[in-house]
């Protein structure tokens, strides 16, 4: 401020030279205005075409796409819905994403506890192979001879049992650094109350670790949602009841590539949780893609 | 206490660490699809098999890799850097901006596929009325002149958020002062850019590249939904996948995994070395 302010040329501008900067800060204005509306179109413009065709009637759709249309065609939707099995899918997914994340955030708690604490002979060895965990290719082939050897494939609990691990490395390493956080006295003090392991771990450590837990949980649960070659490889085409809403649609598409609006709806509805969630999340879910792009 | 370790570690090592080992082990059998069929050790026949006439995809897919991975690093990351420099002033508009770059990641490659599949749809979709303007017509996906171009254009949407949300990160650590010092001095604004924001940046630069690189070697997910490798889009990992679960030859998909994982260790570990010592020289 001061060393500023003793430079010769920081007295008060003349009227010319503030109606120069005035005339730059309005050029840059409309600048700005113009890339914002532009980001805004080039990620929000394909994403509402879909929404806007999913309310058009099919006549209307072939007539004149891009008009938006004048009354909702909400029959689009309902058809979606039969048409689709969209309520078995998303059920599905649902059990797929939540239980599978749910487990994977809870081994990876039960794993991080015992490295963060040093209770278990050979904890930097182990952390490290979790560590390179997350740079391990995701091997399908493998994996489907697996599940095929262990009658994973093709089955419920399988599928969950299946895509607990993908999770797990993030959610070691988030924890293990959360952990680290929380003060060793605690664990004394438990210890003297005799308080057990299992305990300890829920009333103390899970609050006090709510942020990672919930990075790892929402990180993990999306990577499930939208597994596409997962539901391919590990499922039978035959056995659609299993089918996930990502396979269920896809297939849709292939059986009526000519029913563009009811597709359209069927696209919408089956992102729709995930935008609420989205929404209701997206501080944690942007601070848990940094924290994942970090450990890379 | 012991339990809990030993049921993490198992999960993690039987459907983590051994199926990415089993890879290399399966590559060396003829493996096929269906259970009940012999299982033989077959040497090196499978990754042979790469270079005869029966298996002609392999040098095609190998050049289409290249050219999705060097597009796409490219593309994501020239893109990513100015959406992150248009991005990063802290506003109620800029957050809400972030927030709709960050969609597509959220929405996930089946949702971002079939959008985008609406859109390049040939007859009604938005992108054959703009053709139309010009009296153009084209199949798009369906194309094998355009599928390509359009494969990257999608999986650049699809993740440019993701980079954008990397190199903010770079662009707020960056000390104010250094542009105060800078402005006080009379630095220009393109020479501020290029001596102060970009050496600055370099951490954030390496991720980025490294990702975008190991990303668009491996990933064929997207790719599926799209074209499934059709039209001169069948990259090595689509390959791979199409060996195994469509002509049902899980042995070589298997080796055929086993060099994309080569090559994109050969690709990464230099450009990480070259990217870190970057790094160094830039930032003292």
């Amino acid at each position: 401020m001061t060393a500023t302010s003793i430079r010769p040329d920081s007295r008060p501008a003349s009227r010319q030279t503030r109606r120069k900067t005035a005339g730059l800060r309005r050029e840059r204005f409309w600048a700005r205005l113009a890339t914002g509306l532009l980001i805004a179109v080039v990620f929000l413009g394909p994403v509402l075409y879909v929404v806007m065709i999913s309310f058009e009637s099919p006549a209307h759709f072939l007539r004149s796409p891009m008009n938006p249309p004048t009354s909702a065609h909400l029959s689009n939707f309902s058809q979606a819905w039969t048409g689709a099995d969209l309520a078995r899918e998303l059920v599905n997914t649902v059990i797929y994403s939540v239980v599978g994340s749910a487990l994977s955030t809870a081994l990876a708690l039960l794993i991080a506890f015992p490295l963060a604490r040093r209770l278990v002979r050979g904890h930097r060895p182990l952390y490290t192979l979790l560590v390179v965990g997350l740079f391990l290719p995701l091997a399908y082939i493998p994996l489907f001879i697996e599940a095929r050897d262990l009658h994973l494939y093709n089955d419920l609990a399988g599928y969950i049992l299946l895509h607990v691990e993908p999770g797990m490395p993030l959610g070691v390493v988030l924890l293990y650094a959360f952990i680290l956080a929380v003060p060793t006295e605690l664990d004394e003090a438990a210890w003297l109350d005799g308080t057990g392991y299992l305990a300890y771990l829920l009333r103390v450590i899970v609050p006090l670790t709510r942020p990672a837990l919930l990075i790892s949980f929402l990180y993990g649960m999306l990577q499930v949602w939208n597994d596409i070659i997962g539901p391919v490889v590990l499922l039978a085409g035959t056995s659609p009841n299993l089918f996930p809403v990502t396979r269920g649609i896809f297939n849709f598409y292939g059986q009526n590539e000519s029913a563009y609006t009811v597709f359209a709806a069927a696209v919408v509805i089956a992102s729709l949780p995930l935008v609420i969630l989205f929404a209701a999340t997206q501080r944690q879910l942007v601070r848990a893609s940094i924290a994942g792009s970090v450990k890379n | 206490m012991w339990s809990g370790i030993l049921v993490g570690l198992a999960v993690y090592a039987l459907f983590g660490l051994v199926p990415a080992v089993a890879n290399t082990v399966v590559s060396f059998t003829n493996y096929a699809l269906y259970p009940g069929a012999p299982v033989n050790f077959t040497g090196f026949s499978n990754y042979t098999a790469m270079f005869t006439s029966e298996r002609s995809g392999f040098l095609q897919a190998l050049v289409a890799t290249v050219v999705f991975v060097t597009a796409v690093t490219v593309a994501q990351n020239v893109i990513a850097l100015a959406v992150a420099h248009r991005l990063v002033a802290d506003s109620r508009w800029n957050s809400l901006l972030r927030v709709l770059v960050f969609l597509p990641i959220v929405l996930g490659v089946t949702i971002v596929g079939l959008v985008w599949i609406l859109i390049f749809e040939p007859g009604q979709g938005p992108a054959a009325s703009l053709w139309g303007l010009f009296g153009a017509q084209s199949a798009f996906f369906g194309s094998a002149g355009l599928a390509m171009p359009l494969v990257i254009l999608v999986q650049v949407w699809q993740n440019v958020g993701f980079s954008a949300l990397v190199f903010i990160g770079g662009l707020t650590a960056i000390s104010p002062e250094i542009y105060q010092a800078a402005s006080i001095d009379g630095v220009t604004r393109w020479r501020r850019l290029s001596r102060i924001t970009f050496p600055l940046l370099a951490p954030a630069i390496t991720v980025n590249v490294l990702l975008a690189v190991v990303g668009s070697f491996t990933t064929y997910n997207l790719i599926y939904v799209l074209t499934a490798g059709q039209n001169g889009t069948m990259t090595l990992g689509m390959l791979s996948f199409t060996a195994a679960f469509t002509d049902s030859n899980l042995g070589y998909g298997a080796a055929i995994g086993t060099v994309l994982f080569l090559m994109t260790l050969i690709v990464a570990l230099p450009l990480m070395m070259l990217l870190r010592r970057r790094e160094a020289r830039l930032l003292t």
